[in-house]
């Protein structure tokens, strides 16, 4: 009897010790956070403003990445740059022109603007029900960064109004506005979704900051981005005001190698820091490895391209390097934009995104257009004192138009810019048919032109995109 | 000394005793079993005295005794035998088995029964068949070829390396959810950390294969289950000391292609040159010529990377239990060290330290407690498995014959840097591996402790309670340190902080609380058990990291020397289940058998809607020669089973995947919200149902055994990223969708082709034979697989198939590729029509037929045993030959010695395609099926010939047992594979053994198999 006790006493101990197990099953993460508390106060609110520009600095965008990224693709896929036979072979199938949907070139920039897209959609859904203070700054700076997603996108998939006649017509893509997991949506005309990105951007431009900080775009840096929008519309007048907008000087000649080494700001309108310990993007392995004596260069400056720069342009210095690998014996016109702060070699510097140079740029380039050569060549003019010690200065007719085109190509080299800029001047790509080393010997490009017009100007929508969207349409000729 | 003594006294003792009693007589005569195998150290013991002996090897004894007395013969495991001495002087004597001992038994983990009485498709694999398999450091790669429908793939050949273990098919179609759950002692072990157990103290691998068993494991047993059951003593027996040892050599498996020599690759540069590949400009074979004092000078320094590379390693292994018991209690203790200095020179291996004590105590005769603690800390140089350079097993057939592994000045001085240290030549890939194995060490360090402490208490005959507490805690800790002055440090370091580290550390707790009721019924042939169950379990993850930069000195390495902190962070995640389960089995004179079980699960990771699961089985059998209608004798046994049931599966669900959530990251300026997972209440587990029939046959005395089954598994709700339209910025959804099935036949046959006193041979074998199929996806959507290079999910298709572009051969016009174009024509790359090109072609990453065989020879005490598995069906994409064989394309890379074998002239066949088209090519090329290889191979996994001691030399000293073995591994292979077949990972960097949804889809230069040969001692006192 006192057996049995014992034992159903224990009994009773040891499963009342466990019961109620079943409350033990509410388990709230520790790492992440419910949804539905991230968007509720001011600083919630700040905080996803930060996360929707986080987006920016993706692989596929800003970021640099061996799959190919906005950060190189407009030079990897132009003139201004030839692949070293040192470095690991990346990107070659965009520089030489041989992608196809099933390669999806640029999907990493598909890819990152809509997740930039989809985190603006969020603030903008859930603004809705917020009324704090910062509400109307936050609400422009995502509709900035919306804009500034779905340009990207489009001018690399679809063609630029500039490019031809047919260009509006022809298809865009898919302009996002709602934070839907659900949707698959058609591609839109290019002439829909550039008025929708205007449409965007002025709404920005009218309730934005004018400075929100480091890594946050302020007015200036949205009315950069809009005049640029309407220089790829060809809307000249609109480009123009869009520029006047802008007030931030451009970076005086003493300071352009400070700026890319990252001691001097001038003339930036958005970029974003970047140390090792907050965002440590190396993203100057996009472009090379090493130091200025064992440089491994993925690609070098294209021999004709580094030889047009005058000796007096500063940014022959800002931008371009002699480097060699002492190991093989090798010399390059290495590209220095990205290379490392003062005595570093690791390719940690902030990302620029919008300089003021570009509204003079762009202005000059649209009054050109409305035929206003003389204020054409003083916005021109305002760059280029700039840069050189003697100017080049004085041209009229189609000369000053190349002449503003070819500042813009070396002002921009390596920028995100050139081969967008031949897009939509309906121009062709031509190569140098140099080689990768020092004095245009070694191997050069395996592919030298690619004709105007060609369809592969307009990349092609990723295979594993339409997949997931059965309504995406491909580009003609893939 | 004291014994010796006594011994003599008892010499003497007899010797009186015989000259006393003139009628005693001296008996001689044979022990054997029921079959007519001798049975040595039998004892034989006069009846009422302490006189006896044993029996010698083959089962001879001598005795003496009186007319009248009795003899009594035992033997462990048998019915002892009284005889009573008359007449004769010769008694032969045949020991029946003991049925209850006969009979192997088998434990599912919540209980333990009768192999006899199973009713479901369970292989249970003892310590004494894993003491003869093939002594790897982890027990999953024992399991290959061991059980029917077990598919084991090897992810590499790294030292400590786990495989990826299939029962029954791939389950799942995401990565992690297809592997078995792994139960050690009571507690959940993940598959990557079943190399922290040391083999030696393994009494048991039960593998539970068919849903009447695996639904008693409920959400979590839907790709079977694997019960891992550690040693215990032996009840009234005086300790046993056990030492085993082993020690050998380890190399690499010689691969079945040459790599060219330096005159070779020069030689084919030019030829590349020639052909216009323009890349091969800058290359010796074209700056120097042939027979040029610069060419021989390149000659003369040439080296065989390989060679340099690849060490012979060294495997050796000690181990010492000691077990025992009285009659109320017993106990089990180890110690272990496993070394495997792997195969890359200048790192280590893998190292495992174990310690253990199994103790059950029998408190009172209504309460037993028993403690199994096991302790284990493994070491582990990690190698880079990337794919690249930084990986040694890619640099050693990058780096070109020609290239020096120090760089040399004009005159052929190596090169010294300030520091008088030579210097690495970074070579043509930039990167100077064997330079980095010295400057960028990473190791894995991992404390593991499994701990189950439980408690009985008998209420009655009928009625039990037991309470059992099961803990696996590990501790694990990575360092990975790039080295001041290091090779990485300088390409990609900051020369003011130079070197970077860090430090990694992961805990991980899996504990289970487990209640169990249990009654038992026996009477009049009627068998019953039911098991009542309540069990809480919890995961708990944490982690802690920290990178520093800026270490003033390579020999410190500790966080505290670093200058600048780059990265530091901790994570936590938890994970719980609750369950409930009632299990019964009922038998009749263990004919007609029947089972049934329900279970209920509910798991944190589940949508709050839908928390809680039910999983149900039955099962029933039918021993049909245990009828009196079937007079056949030769027929053992003859039963039928047939199961059904469903089960669930979590295992790839993260904790929190039904809720909605964001994260936060670090931008300039403050936190950032980082959407990170789209809520959805309604997610749950997958689940299978499975339908099996099997059939075992016993015939002969045993001699003959079948077991066969047949299979039928539909899993449904598959837990699925549900892939969303890029357009919506959201990669995927967690949810359940879409169905798949695996269905086969598995047959394992074994016999005893020779049975006799002396000399057996044994044959066996198992084999799979497997179907899988997509039966239906989300929106009935193709699907590219996760992690994997070209695999696509796509509904009528097998699991895992390749999605490629048929490659047509070399044109003999023109040497040019062709491919099939989607509409079946044949095209050169660049014509290739206007739409999908990729095709299926039924080939799958899983093989459709795979086992193993064996032989077993024994005669006397040497014994032969040879093991083979063999996979057949799987096919696999070969990148290490792409970049072998690159058509000029890698150029700069050595090459294999058969990519000379390239067009040359109109009319060539059996060739590769001319280097002219391959720049132009490639893409398509690379998209194409042309490397795509069946995996088939058979491989002699093991080859051990042993020689064990007869008793009759052992009787006079201490030591009860001594068996000597050599045994190789891996020594033989057929296979038309180009390369090495067994492929697992393909590179460990690209997709980790976690993230694997298609293992064994291609090769690239993952750490290789090896080969080993071993001399081995086991001793026990």
């Amino acid at each position: 009897m006192k057996k049995i006790i014992y034992k159903i006493t224990f009994l009773v101990l040891v499963v009342g010790a466990f019961s109620s197990c079943d409350s033990k099953l509410d388990q709230v993460p520790f790492d992440e956070f419910g949804t539905e508390n991230a968007y509720v106060t001011a600083n919630d609110f700040e905080n996803a403003i930060r996360g929707t520009y986080s987006g920016l600095t993706a692989g596929g965008m800003y970021g640099g990445s061996d799959g190919g990224g906005l950060l190189d693709a407009p030079d990897v896929l132009s003139d201004n740059v030839t692949p070293a036979q040192s470095g690991r072979g990346t990107r070659r199938t965009l520089h030489n022109w041989r992608y196809g949907p099933a390669d999806g070139p640029m999907n990493g920039l598909y890819t990152a603007g809509y997740t930039v897209a989809y985190r603006a959609n969020l603030i903008l859904a859930n603004a809705e029900g917020f009324e704090g203070a910062n509400k109307t700054n936050i609400v422009a700076e995502a509709k900035a960064l919306r804009a500034l997603a779905h340009f990207n996108i489009v001018s690399f998939f679809g063609m630029i109004p500039t490019q031809s006649g047919d260009a509006n017509s022809s298809l865009g893509i898919a302009y996002v506005t709602e934070p839907d997991v659900t949707i698959e949506p058609a591609r839109e005309t290019v002439g829909a979704v550039y008025d929708k990105i205007v449409q965007d951007l002025t709404e920005a431009g009218a309730d934005i900051n004018d400075d929100n900080g480091a890594g946050r775009m302020g007015h200036d840096a949205v009315y950069t981005l809009l005049s640029r929008v309407y220089l790829y519309m060809g809307q000249w007048q609109n480009a123009v005001n869009a520029a006047n907008q802008v007030s931030t000087p451009v970076a005086p000649r003493s300071e352009v190698v400070g700026v890319w080494e990252d001691t001097s700001q001038a003339g930036l309108l958005f970029y974003i820091p970047n140390e090792e310990a907050v965002l440590g993007l190396h993203v100057g392995v996009t472009w090379s490895q090493g130091g200025k004596t064992n440089l491994i260069p993925e690609y070098v400056v294209s021999y004709s391209f580094y030889n047009s720069f005058a000796n007096d342009d500063i940014r022959k210095d800002a931008y371009t390097m002699q480097a060699s690998n002492n190991a093989d014996g090798l010399q390059f016109n290495a590209i220095k934009k990205l290379f490392g702060r003062p005595n570093q070699v690791n390719g940690l510097v902030d990302l620029k995104i919008l300089r003021a140079a570009e509204a003079y740029l762009n202005k000059a380039e649209a009054l050109y257009n409305l035929g206003n050569e003389t204020q054409a060549r003083a916005a021109l003019d305002v760059v280029r004192t700039k840069r050189y010690t003697n100017p080049p200065s004085g041209e009229t007719g189609t000369d000053l138009r190349d002449a503003i085109r070819m500042e813009r190509r070396f002002e921009f080299a390596f920028e995100c810019q050139r081969f967008l800029d031949i897009k939509r001047w309906g121009l062709g790509v031509e190569r140098d048919g140099f080689g990768d080393l020092a004095d245009g010997s070694g191997t050069p490009s395996d592919v030298q032109s690619l004709s105007a017009g060609n369809i592969k100007f307009q990349l092609p929508i990723a295979q594993s995109s339409i997949d997931v969207n059965p309504n995406l349409v491909q580009n003609p000729g893939y | 000394m004291r014994t010796k003594f006594s011994g003599i006294l008892t010499l003497i003792l007899a010797l009186v005793v015989q000259l006393t009693f003139a009628q005693q007589k001296t008996i001689t005569g044979t022990v054997t079993d029921d079959t007519g195998l001798p049975l040595p150290g039998a004892n034989v013991i006069v009846k009422g005295t302490s006189s006896g002996t044993q029996s010698d090897f083959d089962g001879n004894y001598t005795v003496s005794a009186n007319v009248g007395q009795t003899l009594v013969f035992s033997y462990v495991g048998f019915v002892a035998k009284e005889v009573k001495v008359g007449a004769q002087n010769k008694i032969d004597i045949s020991l029946q088995q003991d049925a209850a001992a006969l009979e192997e038994v088998v434990v599912t983990g919540y209980s333990m029964r009768n192999q006899t009485v199973q009713t479901s498709a369970v292989v249970s694999i003892s310590a004494s068949e894993l003491s003869q398999m093939a002594p790897t450091t982890s027990i999953d790669n024992m399991l290959q070829g061991k059980a029917a429908g077990v598919q084991v793939t090897s992810a590499n050949g790294k030292p400590g390396q786990g495989a990826f273990v299939r029962i029954r098919g791939t389950g799942s179609l995401v990565a992690g959810a297809s592997s078995p759950l792994y139960i050690v002692d009571g507690t959940p072990i993940r598959e990557q950390d079943l190399a922290n157990i040391p083999n030696e103290d393994i009494e048991n691998i039960t593998i539970l294969k068919d849903a009447s068993m695996t639904a008693r494991y409920g959400s979590r047993g839907s790709n079977g289950v694997v019960i891992i059951t550690t040693k215990n003593g032996t009840r009234n027996k005086d300790a046993v000391i056990r030492f085993s040892s082993r020690y050998g050599v380890t190399s690499r498996i010689n691969p079945n292609y040459t790599m060219m020599n330096a005159s070779e690759k020069m030689q084919y540069e030019a030829e590349m040159y020639a052909l216009g590949i323009t890349t091969a400009s800058t290359l010796p074979g074209v700056t120097t010529a042939p027979g040029s004092p610069e060419r021989q000078k390149l000659l003369d320094r040439s080296i065989d990377w390989e060679d340099l590379i690849l060490k012979e390693g060294v495997v050796q292994n000690n181990s010492l239990s000691i077990s025992g018991g009285s009659d109320k209690m017993d106990y089990y203790f180890s110690v272990s060290n496993d070394k495997n200095t792997g195969i890359i020179d200048k790192i280590g291996g893998f190292e495992r330290l174990g310690s253990r004590l199994n103790i059950n105590v029998d408190a009172k005769d209504w309460l037993t407690f028993s403690v199994n603690v096991g302790y284990s800390r493994s070491t582990s140089d990690e190698p880079r498995d990337r794919n690249n350079t930084q990986n040694p097993f890619r640099g050693m057939l990058d780096y070109n014959p020609y290239e020096t592994e120090y760089l040399l000045d004009d005159d052929g001085n190596v090169v010294l840097d300030e520091n008088g240290n030579p210097v690495y030549n970074p070579t043509h890939t930039t990167f100077p591996v064997r330079g980095a194995l010295d400057s960028e060490p990473s190791i894995d360090i991992n404390n593991t402790t499994l701990g189950s402490v439980s408690t009985m208490i008998k209420f009655d005959k009928h009625w039990s309670y037991n309470f059992e507490t099961a803990v696996n805690w590990q501790a694990k800790r990575r360092e990975s340190y790039s080295k001041p002055g290091g090779i990485l440090d300088a390409l990609i370091g900051n020369p003011d902080l130079p070197g970077n580290k860090f430090d990694d550390q992961q805990h991980r707790l899996d504990y289970t609380i487990s209640n169990r009721l249990n009654y038992t019924l026996s009477n009049n042939g009627h068998n019953l058990n039911v098991l009542g169950l309540y069990e809480f379990n919890q995961y708990e993850f944490n982690r802690i990291f920290v990178r520093k930069i800026g270490f003033p000195s390579a020999l410190l390495s500790t966080q505290v020397n670093g200058a600048e902190l780059n990265d530091g962070f901790s994570n936590r995640t938890r994970l719980t289940l609750v369950s409930y389960g009632l299990f019964a089995d009922y038998n009749w004179q263990e004919k007609y058998y029947l089972q049934g079980s329900v279970r209920r699960d509910g798991s944190s990771n589940f949508g709050s809607e839908v928390q809680y699961g039910n999983f149900y089985s039955g099962s029933v059998a039918w021993d049909i020669a245990k009828e009196n209608f079937i007079n056949w004798d030769a027929l053992n046994e003859f039963k039928i089973r047939g199961s059904y049931g469903s089960v669930g599966n979590r295992s790839s669900l993260p904790a929190y995947a039904s809720q909605g959530t964001v994260t936060f990251g670090s931008y300039p300026g403050g936190s950032s919200t980082i959407p990170n997972n789209v809520a959805n209440p309604d997610l749950t587990w997958e689940t299978t149902t499975q339908l099996n029939i099997g059939v075992d046959i016993e015939m002969f005395k045993n001699r003959l055994r079948l077991t066969s089954d047949y299979f039928i598994r539909n899993t449904t709700d598959l837990l699925f990223q549900i892939p969303k339209a890029d357009e919506s910025g959201v990669a995927s959804v967690n949810g359940n969708l879409g169905e798949i099935q695996n269905k086969g036949l598995e047959i394992s046959l074994s016999g005893d082709i020779v049975r006799t006193p002396d000399f057996t041979w044994t044959l066996g074998g198992n084999i799979i034979f497997l179907d899988t199929e997509i039966v239906s996806l989300p929106d009935g959507e193709d699907i590219d697989a996760t992690n994997t290079f070209n695999i696509r999910f796509s509904e009528g298709r097998k699991i895992n198939e390749h999605f490629l572009i048929r490659y047509a051969g070399v044109d003999p016009a023109t040497g040019r590729s062709q491919f099939y174009g989607g509409d079946g024509n044949i095209y050169f790359a660049d014509e290739l029509p206007d739409m999908e090109n990729r095709v299926f072609q039924g080939k799958s990453t899983i093989a459709d037929k795979e086992g193993g065989f064996f032989t077993n020879f024994s005669y006397k005490g040497f014994g032969l045993r040879a093991d083979f598995v063999f996979k057949y069906g799987n096919w696999i994409n070969n990148y290490v030959r792409s970049d072998r064989e690159s058509d000029g394309l890698a150029i700069s890379d050595n090459q294999a010695t058969s990519a000379f074998n390239y067009w040359q002239q109109p009319g060539d066949t059996g060739v590769l395609p001319s280097p002219i088209y391959a720049a132009n090519d490639a893409t398509v090329t690379g998209n194409s099926d042309r490397w795509l290889e069946k995996g088939d191979y058979i491989r002699m996994r093991n080859v051990t010939l042993s020689y064990t001691m007869p008793s009759k030399y052992l009787d006079k000293t201490p030591i009860s047992k001594l068996r000597l073995y050599v045994q190789g591994q891996n020594l033989l292979t057929f296979t038309k594979f180009w390369g090495d077949p067994e492929v697992g990972l393909s590179s460990g960097e690209t997709i980790s053994f976690v993230n694997a949804v298609a293992p064994g889809e291609a090769t690239l230069y993952s750490y290789p198999n090896t080969k080993s040969y071993q001399l081995g001692l086991d001793i026990s006192f």
